[in-house]
Formats: structure tokens, C-alpha cells, sequence
């Protein structure tokens, strides 16, 4: 190899150029494109006067609403993936029999691989007031009408919670699955009981994996666009929806732009913040648990 | 503590032993369920309904893509009608054929580009890897939304400003939407793959006098080869799946099979959405099946080919 005379990223050339043509030009285009304005009825954006206007619209009472739903909906959303995904990843791990662990995954991955519009649109079904469920609902005689979940923020939050929940259970599984049977023995052999092992060797250990998830599911739900507009009415409004709105119905690029440089900016800024509170949080949990983490190095 | 001790040591010595000798004996999971605790028993309970909640609605897409029904959300009574409308309406086949062959191109293109993307990295890291990476990333964190208002303007510019006449063509503005993720995904990939093999058998080569180009095409491309395939039915399946930028950037006349499918949304869905679903399903899952034979087949855990499929 070291006879070749090429530079040692030249064969990455093709396929950073291809980003940059495709990808970094064109974003960076809707940066450009948010500081400029909307001239008169037919134009999409202009960019001879520059300012910041179009994020003060952006931010006016009424998108503000919105981007604060969707925080609620990315938030709410993220944790109740890792409550529901959390003991379905330790169960797949440590406790299903080790020959059905690739089934399982598989289990897993065919609703994460099935089109995303499509089991959005299943929950539609499920959801709506004239479906089987409300029907079930009404026969059995848990509710008294029709279901009234569907284009509620309810129903935006079952589908990304649904949506991303295996994003959620794989890298946990995988942080669970790396602990091992070996620390978790000696931890019992040492005298510690199963609430122990957990919360001092298993728990520990699995952290980075619970970070990757938390971060797998809150950064593309935060960009979601599908699943608000399926199951979303008017309160289930998201920021994805909006930008799509700006440049299509109202034709205001400018100001779709800069809600689009600003959902990024809330994505990036708030998933920093998790990550620094859950950093801090587990601050008193890494002293305690320095023995075994060096063990497992 | 004495009594209780070597009986939850035995339970979960259990599945590290099973690990060890892969074909279980038969009586094995039934001596466990025996002794099972309340809180095991709780976990199984809640995992299988996670389960069910997880197939809930491809359950209901499946049986409602059997719905003789005029609206897919009523259902009327059991049929193969939504099949028969499948094959009979020329729209929906259109839209799944440019499904396909936009779904290949990009697949082609993508592996392309990141096989010799990931062999860099793997192989000559340098301090442009850490750029290139940041970008890598980049791609996969932006919101797919604003991927999509971003190429749209972009892509009329350069087919019509620019005069580019072939960014007009639905098929080429489909394949550049749907690459710029797979790229990413085929990198990690055949990245991933690369840095776990030891490059003793590149300098070998080197060492035995063969050409670089020799050792790339027949020592580092044949080692990266499970990583290249499985990124090439990645980039497949990502891109039948592609929605949000495919209804930005299409072009009326190639529509692909998920964007017919939201604009079908707005006009009151019918049980042919379903039956589209159900075989593009079907073509999705034998995609990923082939993943993860080609991964087991070099040698990957069940852990490995779970990471590997659900991106990097």
C-alpha cells in the first residue's frame, strides 16, 4: 500500500462530493434562504435585504405554540419509549432463552423495516371513532362512545412512541446484551440480590447504550413529518409539518427556511441539554459503580 | 438469602450456558419456567404485550388488505377485490415499478460511493476522517423534512437555472433524494466491517508485490464484501421506503409507491393502499432476510446483524 501516490481520502472524494452537491449546498441554501423575505404574492423568497425577521415570525405566538408541542411530543414521546423499551430490551437479553435471541430481533426489526407511512396509517385505523377498536371498546363496555383519540395530540403520541420504539429496544438490547452473564454472577455470588445486581452492575454498565437510544429516538422524532400529519388534527400540530406548509401551501420559503434552521437548533440545543442533566444525574451513580466498570474494561 | 441463593444463581447462569452450546436440550426452558420469580413473570408478560402493541398495526394493515370494502377504514367483508384492483390499476403498478427501479439505481449508486468512502476510513484514517465523519453524521441527523424543501428549490435550480436538463427527470431526482442517507448507512457499514479485520492481509499483499489496485480488488473487496452486500439491500429497502423527500422532489408522472400512498391519504383511502403495503412488505422483508443471511454467513452475532440492521 504504501506505493500508492494518492492522498489517503481519495476514495472518499466520490462520496463527500456527492453530500456536498446534494446535501451541504442545499441546506446550506435554506440558511441562506431564512434570513431573506417573501416578495409579494408569487415569489417564494428573495434575498437582497437580509435580517432576522423571519425568525421573529417564526416564533410568534402561533408557531411558538407549535414548537413547543412538539417539544412535549419529542419529550414525552422519548421517555416513554425507554419506559416500555427498557424491560422488553433487559427481557430479550438476559432473561429469553439465548436460542430464540435472533428471533426476537427479528421480531423486532420487521415493524422498524414495514414503510413508516404504512403502520402510521394502521394506527389510523385502529384510532378511528367507526373502527374495531372503538367498537370493541363500546361492546365490552369500557367506553360509552365512539373512540376520540384520532387527530388528537393522544394519537400523535401512541404513533411515535410506536414508531420509534424499536429504535429504543435494539441498542438496548445490544448495552445488555454486552454486560454478559459473568459480572451479573459475580455480583450474586458477592452477596448482592437481583434489585442490587441491577442497579449497581447491569444498570450501570447498559448506560451508554440507554444514551444511544434516547438519542436514536428523540433526534428523528423531534423531525417527524408523517406521523402528526396521519394521526395529527389541529393540535397535534409538529414543526415538520409547518416547514412542509411554508413550502408548499403559503409558498413562503423564507419563512419555512428559517423554521427549518430552527427546528434543528431546538433538536441540537435540547438533546445537548438532556445529555447534559443525564450526565449530571448519573454523576452520583459512576462513583459507586467505578469497581465494576473497570472490571468490565 | 442461603435457601434462595443458588437457585436465582442457576436461572441465570442458565442463558450464558445455552449461549455456550447453542442446540438447547428440550427440557431445559421447562426446568426454568418452574422456577420462575414474580418479577421474571412480569417482564415476559409485559415484553409479549410490547410485542403484540409492536405487530398490532401490520396485523390490521394485512387483514384489511383483504377488505372488499369501498374505504379501507370500514370494513365490508372479506375479499381478494384490493388485489385484483392492484394488478387491474395502472397507477398503483407505475408507482411500485418506479419504486423499484429508482429503489436499484439508488441502491447501485450509494453502495458505490460508500464502499469507497468506508474503505478510506477504515483503512487511512487521517485527520480528514474526523471532517468527513462530522458530515456523515450530519446526514443522519438532519431531519428529513428539511432534507426535502432543501433539494426541491436546489433541483429546479439546477434543471431549469442551470440549465441541467437531466435534474428534470423524476427518475434521476428520486435517486439523488433517496442516496444521500444510504451513503451514510453503506460508509458505517462497510466501515464497521473493515476496522474489525486486521490489515495484515492488505500489507501482505502489498508486501508480495501486487499493484494497489490488484490488493484492492482482490484482497479489500473481497474482505468487505458481506458489508457491501448488506448495505446495497439497506440502500434498497431505504429507498422503497423513502416518503418525505420522494413527495418533495418526485415529478408528477413518477410517483413512487409511498408518495401515491400519501397523496391517497387525502382523498379517503382505499383497500388497494393496503394491499400495495402487504406486497411491498413482503418484498421488503425477503430484502432484510438476505441481510441477515450474508451477515451470519460472515460470521456475525445476532448482536452484530441487529446493529448493523437498524443503521450502524
Amino acid at each position: 500500500m504504501r506505493s500508492l501516490r494518492l492522498p489517503s481520502f481519495a476514495l472518499a472524494i466520490p462520496a463527500w462530493a456527492w453530500l456536498v452537491t446534494f446535501f451541504v449546498v442545499p441546506v446550506g441554501a435554506v440558511l441562506y434562504f431564512s434570513f431573506g423575505y417573501k416578495p409579494g404574492i408569487f415569489g417564494t423568497h428573495a434575498t437582497d435585504v437580509l435580517s432576522f425577521d423571519r425568525y421573529a415570525e417564526a416564533l410568534s405566538p402561533t408557531f411558538f405554540e407549535v414548537f413547543m408541542n412538539t417539544l412535549w411530543v419529542g419529550i414525552a414521546g422519548t421517555l416513554l419509549c425507554l419506559a416500555i423499551g427498557l424491560p422488553v430490551a433487559y427481557w430479550m437479553a438476559v432473561k429469553a432463552p439465548a436460542n430464540r435471541r435472533g428471533l426476537l430481533i427479528a421480531l423486532v426489526m420487521v415493524p422498524y423495516w414495514t414503510n413508516f407511512l404504512v403502520r402510521t396509517i394502521g394506527w389510523q385505523i385502529i384510532l378511528a371513532p367507526e373502527g374495531w377498536m372503538s367498537q370493541l371498546l363500546q361492546t365490552v363496555g369500557i367506553t360509552d362512545g365512539p373512540l376520540e383519540i384520532l387527530y388528537t395530540r393522544t394519537a400523535v403520541l401512541i404513533g411515535v412512541v410506536y414508531n420509534y420504539l424499536p429504535l429504543m429496544i435494539l441498542p438496548l438490547f445490544v448495552a445488555f446484551d454486552r454486560v454478559g452473564p459473568a459480572l451479573r454472577e459475580a455480583s450474586k455470588d458477592l452477596g448482592a440480590n437481583r434489585v442490587g445486581t441491577f442497579l449497581r452492575v447491569t444498570f450501570p454498565l447498559a448506560r451508554p447504550g440507554i444514551i444511544v437510544g434516547l438519542l436514536l429516538v428523540y433526534i428523528p422524532l423531534m423531525g417527524d413529518y408523517i406521523t402528526a400529519t396521519v394521526l395529527g388534527g389541529a393540535q397535534g400540530n409538529m414543526v415538520g409539518q409547518l416547514v412542509a406548509s411554508q413550502f408548499q401551501a403559503a409558498q413562503n420559503w423564507a419563512l419555512g427556511s428559517a423554521m427549518a434552521v430552527l427546528l434543528i437548533l431546538v433538536i441540537m440545543v435540547s438533546a445537548a441539554a438532556i445529555g447534559l442533566l443525564l450526565w449530571l444525574v448519573s454523576l452520583p451513580f459512576r462513583a459507586r459503580t467505578r469497581v465494576a466498570l473497570e472490571a468490565s474494561a | 438469602m442461603t435457601t434462595t441463593a443458588p437457585e436465582t444463581t442457576m436461572t441465570d447462569a442458565a442463558p450464558g450456558a445455552a449461549e455456550a452450546s447453542a442446540p438447547r436440550t428440550p427440557d431445559a426452558p421447562v426446568a426454568r419456567r418452574a422456577r420462575r420469580s414474580p418479577v421474571d413473570v412480569g417482564l415476559t408478560v409485559w415484553s409479549v404485550l410490547v410485542f403484540l402493541f409492536l405487530f398490532a398495526p401490520i396485523i390490521v394493515i394485512l387483514v384489511y388488505s383483504f377488505n372488499n370494502g369501498r374505504l379501507l377504514i370500514a370494513w365490508n367483508e372479506f375479499g381478494f377485490e384490493p388485489y385484483r384492483a392492484l394488478w387491474e390499476k395502472p397507477a398503483v403498478r407505475d408507482a411500485v415499478a418506479v419504486s423499484l427501479r429508482t429503489g436499484a439505481i439508488a441502491a447501485v449508486l450509494a453502495t458505490l460511493l460508500g464502499t469507497l468512502a468506508g474503505i478510506a476510513l477504515a483503512r487511512k484514517p487521517g485527520k480528514w476522517a474526523l471532517w468527513f465523519i462530522g458530515l456523515l453524521l450530519l446526514v443522519s441527523v438532519t431531519p428529513e423534512i428539511v432534507d426535502a424543501v432543501a433539494l426541491l428549490p436546489w433541483l429546479v435550480f439546477l434543471g431549469q437555472d442551470a440549465g441541467l436538463s437531466i435534474f428534470n427527470d423524476g427518475t434521476v431526482r428520486l435517486v439523488v433524494g433517496h442516496s444521500l442517507f444510504s451513503t451514510a448507512v453503506v460508509t458505517y457499514i462497510v466501515r464497521a466491517r473493515l476496522v474489525g479485520l486486521d490489515a495484515q492481509l492488505e500489507e501482505a499483499s502489498a508486501d508480495l508485490y501486487a499493484r494497489p489496485f490488484t490488493t484492492f480488488r482482490r484482497v479489500t473487496l473481497p474482505l468487505a464484501m458481506p458489508a457491501v452486500l448488506a448495505g446495497l439491500l439497506l440502500s434498497f429497502t431505504l429507498s422503497l421506503d423513502n416518503t418525505v423527500v420522494a413527495a418533495f422532489v418526485q415529478v408528477s408522472g413518477s410517483t413512487p409507491w409511498p408518495v401515491y400512498v400519501l397523496s391517497a391519504l387525502r382523498g379517503g383511502l382505499r383497500p388497494e393502499i393496503a394491499a400495495v403495503s402487504t406486497v411491498m412488505l413482503l418484498l421488503t422483508l425477503a430484502a432484510l432476510a438476505l441481510v441477515a443471511v450474508v451477515l451470519k454467513r460472515a460470521g456475525d452475532s445476532a448482536t452484530q446483524i441487529a446493529r448493523t440492521m437498524s443503521g450502524g
